[in-house]
């Protein structure tokens, strides 16, 4: 992991815990490098970090790729609608490093709150 | 219209990308980010799957799908080969034990290989001869695999080709 990375760690399990807070003790977040590695977690769902980190890295780019092909620019948000809850994947850049957050949630959460509070999380870890 | 569709997978580094690229008659669909991981000398890795096509024309055509290459990406490599005809494994020669290399995708693919087309090839072989071809059927044939095994270089188109000529060859004689 680059130096850069490092230092973004300890911003990004700050961020992990205050996401969980502002969404509810049932959810988890994963906060990861874009190929794919854990950078942060926090949640009271059982989850594997590691394989979601992997996971949530492989569908931000099959994203990016369509959203090419689709010419309609950058992702910023993906989001899994399931029967039990949703998955929200948000790309962003933290100082220059493309990072990809993911939130889980169960299915009576707004997902207007998740967007807005991942928007929260984005200024939070750009704070200098 | 017909199509088929082949695997390539193989270790981080292997030439999945390229090889997909030197082949597709299509502008190939990557998902190349920027490597994080110091263990890997290389400055971007495949996270999600390549994708390229080849027209073999009258109306048949071959869809490349390439996985990454990282274990962490497991979830992916099957995924990626539902419905595959056939895999090509790409090898590399210059990692500290190629063969304990491949024994990762042979495991992987274990259940699906008796009935699926497959062909192992080796990059980087002129500077790195050893392990042999030999010594790669030698070890496959350990495993009960009778495989095809080759020397390829994935810039070089033709070598590409073969290989999936090979693929294709092998699903002809299992029809």
């Amino acid at each position: 992991m680059s130096t850069h990375l490092s230092s973004i760690v300890d911003k990004a399990r700050f961020a992990a815990d205050a996401l969980v807070a502002a969404i509810g003790v049932n959810s988890a977040v994963v906060i990861s490098t874009e190929d794919g590695f854990d950078l942060a977690h926090a949640g009271g769902r059982a989850t594997e970090p590691a394989r979601l980190a992997a996971m949530m890295s492989s569908f931000a780019a099959v994203g990016a790729a369509a959203s090419q092909e689709a010419d309609i620019g950058v992702p910023r948000c993906m989001v899994v609608e399931s029967t039990q809850g949703r998955l929200v994947v948000r790309c962003m850049q933290v100082g220059g490093e493309p990072i990809v957050v993911m939130l889980l949630t169960d299915k009576n959460v707004l997902l207007g709150l998740a967007w807005n509070q991942l928007s929260a999380i984005e200024r939070t870890l750009n704070q200098k | 219209m017909k199509d088929f569709k082949i695997v390539f997978t193989g270790p981080p580094g292997a030439g999945k990308t390229t090889a997909i690229t030197a082949l597709s008659d299509t502008p190939p669909v990557a998902t190349d980010v920027r490597n994080t991981d110091a263990s890997l000398s290389k400055g971007s890795t495949t996270v999600g799957l390549d994708f390229g096509l080849i027209d073999l024309g009258g109306g048949q055509s071959v869809r490349l799908f390439g996985t990454p290459g990282q274990p962490r990406f497991k979830f992916m490599w099957r995924v990626i080969a539902t419905d595959a005809l056939g895999l090509v494994i790409l090898n590399d020669n210059s990692l500290p034990d190629p063969l304990a290399e491949l024994a990762i995708y042979l495991d992987a693919y274990k259940d699906l290989l008796p009935a699926m087309s497959c062909v192992v090839g080796v990059g980087r072989m002129s500077r790195n001869p050893s392990p042999s071809i030999d010594d790669y059927s030698d070890m496959l044939a350990r495993r009960g695999l009778l495989l095809p095994v080759l020397s390829a270089d994935v810039r070089n188109r033709d070598d590409v080709l073969m290989l999936v000529e090979i693929v294709l060859a092998q699903a002809e004689t299992r029809v």
